[in-house]
């Protein structure tokens, strides 16, 4: 009842007209954003300190908000459309997407992205609002041998994400964990496979690899295949309707990566793109028809976009309930709330409640216009693909150059795009999967790193990873979840020597 | 040790006269003006200290109208600041290139992974400082920095959390800290995160001891039901607002003060007209209420030098980092 109270009054903050006029521009810029490569959450949020300087403090960060889940929200159409991920939580949206738009679907699929974006939204507001301040407990629960259990759960999705052959996944794997490290080792200052370029010492970004991999790859495979020629014709779009039964097919993964994607997004350090890998290899797995994944099933974009729309909601927890950034888009916004005057905290709900409620209720507005403003786009921003096949390779070129150039200002990073566009290149030639590097290029870093710091404390001892009991519980979920499909297949195999 | 710490007092103390003397000096040297607009580069990613200082700065500098070309705030992430010094090197005597530093420009080369250091660079100013803070958990035993060093000499594993590398920043300040308590830097059980906000979350959960950061990123955790306590800061004098109740550390018998300072610096052999030009704009600023009002809000605290203090201090400073660093072990060759 009180938080119902609370959020009445944030609806009233949210509805003064020059709040309305901020999510509207907010989730409307965000929008745009997202589509583009490059421009990421982070920068465009930096650039904008400067604007929201002499605004209240609500409606600055209503309007940075809304840049944020918008840019998420709009990440989705260039997964979809040009197999290049437009921000980094969007990338899981593109191994069912793509596929379908390649059917003809392309307007079924950005539809449901859409609807699952707003759900997804939606669902992980209803809880941000209810269990916000009892949340923060759990986002500290989460020290380094946490996380690092919770890495190899994640990591055991490679096996989901394998298609095929697992050795391949393996391998691929292994490679993704072997980019996530190159640079300055954190925990002793070494260099690891930088080549004695300073270009290297911060790592690889991940969208440099992600583009490189999958856009700029499908590019070369194109070119290699048609040699530009038209033998598909690709202009349909497709009808954007649901029938009943994919509504009734598509809900249950969306609830479930929502609120999967909530608590991944809770988590200081996990974040969206993450939270969108646990929701689709979660959703691959639960799926009967699981090997359909990839191939442009409809639960394959449904779970990422619900998953990383919720993280990014999940992630304004330890933000706004304990003053502490979990990504670094929302170390800008926390940069630019103090900016404003207002430091984040456990006061802050005593302090500032017109701040926090006027946010939490300007989520819902933000996400309907979302919805509102996305739906009627889709056929305009499909027609990309009607293009001449020539215009459309060249357009999906520039659009990964100027994102990756966009980021760094460095010639450096465009010739390793295009190194990456090579390699992918290469590995869909042999039949290895993508997806498992790209996964663990995301795990990797974090994952060593968290095995590392919680050594350290240890002071050695490996037995902390199961001393802590969320720990132990993730890492027995993680075998678990190795084992059961051996059993599985095991049973079966038995059942059918009987028969 | 304590001679050099007792010079930085002294600096710390001449500090208002100092911007006095800025100005003054300024406004009879050679007129110099930019002819075209600045490049105020931040040697990181947006959201970081630097890039806060250049937003910041470019800012008032327009609001105020201080200067009559555009100061246009770039980015170069890469290397821990790397990969800008690299490109800025290159652009010796350009006087319409700045960046802003702070201690990495001097641990950074320090550990072997620049080959550029300050003295490649011209000093402009120093223009703000901020002081580390260490931090326990509400819960804590220990209620002063002498029972936590007990604590660390009885047990060497103890983990004390910080937001940056080892060797970096935060390890300095505590390493520093620990040996001017009389025990072996090196005994400091440094466990490195990705930021001050990562460590504290840490603490919060109890899965660190203590944990070294800025002091003002700590503020908007202290207070009233707070999770986290502080037993000192590094500040030569209390500070103020919501820290003033922290002692410093001096007043708990260590002799120790650490500056998290941050400054701007130009090109190689920028002309001496120009670095007289930026350092008297940057006086000025120092002086308007918009710089005053964003300073406070982000916890920072003035702490003006002018180019050729400036360049002493940065001296005086990598003196004291590469003793700390050797008795670490991180110096690198």
């Amino acid at each position: 009842m009180e938080s119902l109270n609370n959020l009445m009054y944030g609806f009233g903050i949210a509805l003064e007209p020059m709040n309305i006029v901020y999510v509207f521009a907010g989730v409307f810029a965000g929008t745009i954003i997202g589509m583009l490569p490059g421009l990421g959450p982070i920068s465009a949020l930096a650039l904008m300190i400067p604007i929201t300087f002499a605004m209240e403090p609500s409606s600055g960060l209503i309007l940075m908000a809304g840049v944020y889940y918008g840019a998420i929200f709009g990440g989705s159409s260039s997964s979809i459309l040009l197999n290049a991920p437009g921000v980094a939580g969007t990338v899981a949206t593109s191994f069912d997407g793509y596929p379908m738009a390649k059917q003809g679907l392309a307007g079924k699929a950005l539809a449901i992205a859409a609807y699952a974006s707003f759900v997804g939204g939606t669902i992980s507001i209803v809880f941000l609002m209810l269990v916000a301040p009892m949340l923060s407990k759990v986002a500290v629960s989460f020290g380094p041998a946490e996380y690092f259990s919770l890495m190899v759960l994640g990591l055991t999705a490679v096996v989901s994400l394998s298609d095929k052959s697992l050795v391949k996944g393996l391998i691929a794997a292994v490679i993704g964990v072997m980019i996530s490290i190159m640079g300055i080792d954190l925990q002793t200052g070494t260099e690891r496979f930088t080549f004695g370029t300073a270009h290297l010492l911060d790592g690889i970004d991940f969208l440099v690899v992600a583009l490189g991999i999958f856009a700029l790859a499908e590019v070369f495979y194109m070119l290699l295949r048609g040699g530009g020629g038209k033998e598909q014709p690709r202009n349909a779009i497709g009808s954007l309707k649901l029938s009943r039964s994919e509504v009734r097919e598509i809900a249950p993964p969306i609830a479930r990566s929502s609120v999967l994607g909530f608590f991944t997004g809770v988590l200081p350090g996990a974040g969206a793109t993450i939270g969108s890998f646990l929701g689709y290899s979660m959703e691959k797995r639960l799926a009967k028809d699981g090997d359909t994944f990839g191939k442009g099933n409809i639960k394959g974009v449904a779970a990422p976009e619900a998953a990383n729309n919720a993280a990014c909601t999940g992630s304004f927890v330890p933000l706004l309930t304990l003053g502490v950034p979990g990504s670094g888009t929302t170390a800008v916004l926390l940069g630019a709330l103090l900016v404003m005057g207002v430091s984040p905290g456990p006061a802050m709900l005593v302090d500032r409640p017109d701040v926090f409620w006027g946010v939490i209720a300007s989520m819902y507005i933000g996400n309907i216009f979302l919805l509102v403003l996305n739906l009627p786009l889709i056929p305009y921003i499909a027609k990309i693909l009607e293009m001449p096949r020539p215009l459309l390779l060249a357009l999906i070129l520039i659009f990964c150059m100027v994102g990756v150039y966009g980021m760094s200002f460095s010639v450096f990073d465009l010739l390793l795009l295009l190194g990456f566009g090579l390699v992918g290149l290469g590995m869909r030639l042999f039949g290895f999967p993508a997806a498992p590097l790209i996964l663990a290029l995301i795990l990797g870093a974090i994952m060593e790193e968290s095995m590392r710091r919680a050594l350290q404390i240890s002071g050695g001892d490996w037995s902390i990873f199961i001393d802590k009991p969320i720990s132990m519980w993730l890492l027995i979920i993680a075998a678990l979840s190795l084992l059961l499909p051996v059993v599985k297949q095991g049973m079966a195999r038995i059942r059918s020597a009987r028969a | 040790m304590t001679t050099k710490l007792s010079l930085k007092r002294l600096t710390l103390l001449a500090l208002p006269l100092a911007a006095v003397a800025g100005v003054t000096t300024a406004a009879s040297a050679d007129e110099w003006t930019p002819t075209r607009s600045i490049e105020f580069i931040a040697p990181a990613n947006p959201g970081g200290g630097w890039d806060t200082l250049v937003r910041t700065t470019s800012r008032v500098i327009q609001q105020e109208g201080l200067a009559d070309q555009n100061f246009a705030a770039i980015n170069v992430p890469g290397g821990g600041g790397a990969v800008a010094w690299a490109q800025i090197a290159r652009d010796s005597g350009n006087p319409h290139k700045l960046f802003a530093t702070s201690p990495p420009i001097i641990l950074v080369p320090l550990a072997g992974t620049s080959r550029h250091d300050h003295t490649d660079f011209t000093p402009i100013a120093r223009l703000i400082t901020d002081y580390s803070i260490v931090l326990v958990a509400q819960d804590s035993e220990y209620q002063d920095l002498n029972d936590l060093f007990a604590a660390v000499e009885e047990n060497p594993g103890l983990s004390i959390g910080g937001g940056s590398a080892p060797g970096s920043m935060d390890h300095i300040s505590i390493a520093g800290l620990a040996s001017a308590a009389g025990l072996n830097a090196a005994e400091v059980n440094y466990i490195p995160f990705s930021g001050g906000g990562e460590a504290m979350t840490s603490l919060m959960g109890g899965h660190v001891e203590a944990v070294i950061t800025g002091a003002g990123e700590a503020s908007g955790q202290l207070g009233e039901g707070s999770d986290v306590r502080a037993l000192g800061v590094s500040a030569p004098e209390r500070m103020g607002g919501v820290l003033a109740d922290i002692p410093t550390y001096q007043e708990q018998g260590i002799d120790y003060t650490f500056d998290i300072w941050r400054g701007v610096m130009g090109a190689p052999d920028m002309p001496a007209e120009a670095v007289s030009y930026y350092e008297d704009l940057f006086a000025r600023m120092l002086e308007t209420d918009g710089w005053q009002d964003a300073r406070d809000q982000l916890g920072w605290l003035d702490a003006y030098q002018n180019s050729e203090e400036f360049g002493e201090f940065l001296d005086a400073q990598k003196e004291l980092f590469s003793e700390v660093l050797s008795e670490l072990g991180l110096l690198g060759e």
